[in-house]
């Protein structure tokens, strides 16, 4: 089954730093997950503060309210909500297509 | 560690031109935020450099003086918070903003205190971002830095820096210096620089208001007087020309001295030399000339108030000082300097204009120039109790006194001040003489003294050469 493509238009004036940027998304994805894993909620707060920071600005509104979903789930210690946002960020990441315009 | 990029992409800012120049700092944890800020400043037309830790911004900052610093407020190691201490204790003017990810009101509120410029909140949005860059460098312009030339000239605007730097290259030479400009505009201030930069700077600076003095106390207070010359004159005066001699007279408001003295000061200026009055004797000096006015002294010269000789012999060098109203990114600078001389001679605690405060100093009218934001500046300080002077103070400081020049009465007791302190120079402090020489009875005479708290024997001057 193919999953429908998320479509994120972003200004041409990134498209030099976009591949970067998604990169280390990723990595931030894999550190969550471990982080989970470990119950390491410190470290799930911080990185959930730096995507909320820094995902609007380049244009993915999406990353910085995960980020924010992260950040307050890992202050209340809310393990459901964390593993739910980090599977939407999983999905988002997994199917985002950026467009330049 | 820090990486420089240039600025090459200028296309699309209406105004890049103004900004080409500027370098802003970018300091930031998240290399992906540094990126970011660096693509949307460098459009802008700044030039970037980005460090990633607030311990690097620090050694970088001396060596590469930027002109506005953005750092964010939570990295690991020193926080945003303290490097903006850091900065402020070397560098008091250098405009800061300040980043965080979460919009708590007290991070704002302290790094308001500490003297931020501004605050903003993560994610940041690219035209937020320019519109406040924009807005602080608008008011902080820190494209100069002030202070090279004299302690107290302070200024990062255009118009002053080309007058800086005239009164630069001709201050440590004997060439004479005419300073025009408005009332307040800081004439005095240049005239001090120039004596200070000069080779003379070990020697006196004298200033003198040729507009304060009858005639005749101008004359025998700018050449001195023998002995018996007039009544009252019972000990010699050297004057003012002799006790600057080897360092700089200033002679203030040289447009209203009058005719008869005008003759006089061309002959000192030709001669280098001056005859005391009741004097058979002249006396060689070597004073450095500095003259200014408030007065169109063109036009003086054309209805015959003021001699044509003696305007020229004094014009060598003309400096126009230009109205506040005429240098406004200077009033952020002058505001925050006048404020932090006035906290430290009364011993307060240290103070700082909230942001919209200093908008309104820098889009409020200034008749009055220097002279009255310096007024506005110590009221404002007098009545704000907090370390954060609000606009409401500055309005209510602007309100009371609209016309904050001085006032008819304040300048008829500057006036009266300064004619006693001259009659007691010339007679020695000796009160009978003095109150002759006034026109007054010796009570009332004491009276007045009293009211301008001057003590007659300030000035009675231990002299060898009197009996």
């Amino acid at each position: 089954m193919t999953e429908k493509k998320i479509i994120i238009p972003i200004d041409p004036d990134l498209e030099e730093l976009i591949p970067t940027f998604l990169e280390n998304r990723n990595t931030d994805l894999e550190k969550l997950k471990q982080a989970l894993q470990a119950k390491d909620m410190e470290t799930l707060r911080s990185i959930g503060h730096s995507l909320k920071g820094v995902g609007g600005g380049y244009g993915f509104d999406k990353i910085t309210e995960l980020g924010a979903a992260i950040e307050r789930g890992a202050k209340d210690n809310d393990v459901p909500t964390i593993e739910q946002q980090l599977l939407e960020f999983e999905h988002f990441l997994a199917n985002i297509e950026v467009r330049y315009e | 560690m820090t990486n420089q990029i240039d600025s090459t992409d200028k296309n699309d800012i209406t105004d890049i031109k103004d900004y080409s120049k500027i370098r802003i700092m970018v300091v930031d944890d998240d290399k992906d935020i540094l990126k970011l800020l660096s693509v949307w400043l460098k459009k802008a037309g700044f030039e970037i450099q980005t460090c990633s830790s607030a311990e690097d911004a620090l050694e970088a900052i001396a060596s590469n003086r930027p002109n506005l610093i953005i750092t964010d407020l939570f990295m690991e190691g020193m926080s945003g918070m303290q490097l903006l201490t850091a900065i402020h204790s070397d560098n008091p003017l250098m405009p800061v903003i300040m980043l965080s990810g979460s919009a708590q009101i007290h991070d704002a509120i302290k790094a308001t205190h500490l003297g931020s410029s501004a605050f903003l909140t993560k994610p940041i949005d690219q035209d937020d971002l320019i519109k406040e860059v924009k807005r602080v460098l608008r008011l902080t312009s820190g494209s100069r830095t002030a202070g090279e030339f004299g302690s107290n000239v302070i200024y990062c605007s255009k118009e002053m820096a080309e007058i800086i730097e005239l009164a630069e290259s001709v201050a440590d030479s004997n060439v004479t210096v005419f300073i025009s400009g408005a009332t307040g505009t800081g004439k005095e201030v240049i005239a001090k620089a120039i004596h200070e930069n000069s080779f003379r700077h070990d020697h006196p600076f004298i200033a003198v208001n040729c507009g304060a003095l009858p005639e005749q106390l101008l004359e025998s207070e700018l050449f001195g007087h023998e002995k018996g010359a007039f009544t009252g004159a019972n000990m010699r005066h050297e004057g003012l020309f002799m006790a600057a001699n080897g360092g700089t007279i200033f002679l203030d408001e040289i447009g209203d001295m009058p005719l008869s003295l005008q003759v006089k000061l061309l002959r000192v200026l030709q001669d280098l030399e001056v005859r005391p009055v009741g004097s058979v004797k002249t006396y060689p000096i070597d004073v450095r000339i500095i003259s200014a006015t408030h007065k169109d002294l063109e036009k003086a010269v054309e209805d015959g108030s003021f001699r044509e000789d003696l305007y020229y012999r004094l014009n060598v060098v003309p400096l126009h000082i230009p109205p506040l109203n005429d240098r406004r990114e200077d009033i952020p600078m002058l505001a925050e300097f006048f404020l932090k001389k006035f906290t430290k001679a009364n011993r307060r605690g240290s103070q700082h204009f909230a942001p919209e405060a200093i908008e309104y100093l820098v889009s409020s009218s200034w008749p009055g120039n220097v002279r009255q934001l310096i007024n506005t500046v110590d009221l404002c300080a007098t009545l704000c109790k907090t370390e954060i002077i609000p606009l409401s103070i500055v309005q209510k400081a602007l309100q009371d006194r609209p016309q904050s020049m001085q006032t008819l009465k304040e300048v008829k007791q500057d006036c009266e001040k300064n004619y006693l302190v001259s009659v007691l120079r010339i007679c020695s402090g000796n009160v009978a003489n003095a109150a002759r020489i006034a026109g007054r009875n010796r009570t009332e005479f004491y009276k007045l003294l009293g009211q301008h708290e001057l003590n007659p024997a300030d000035f009675r001057i231990k002299d060898n050469s009197s009996e």
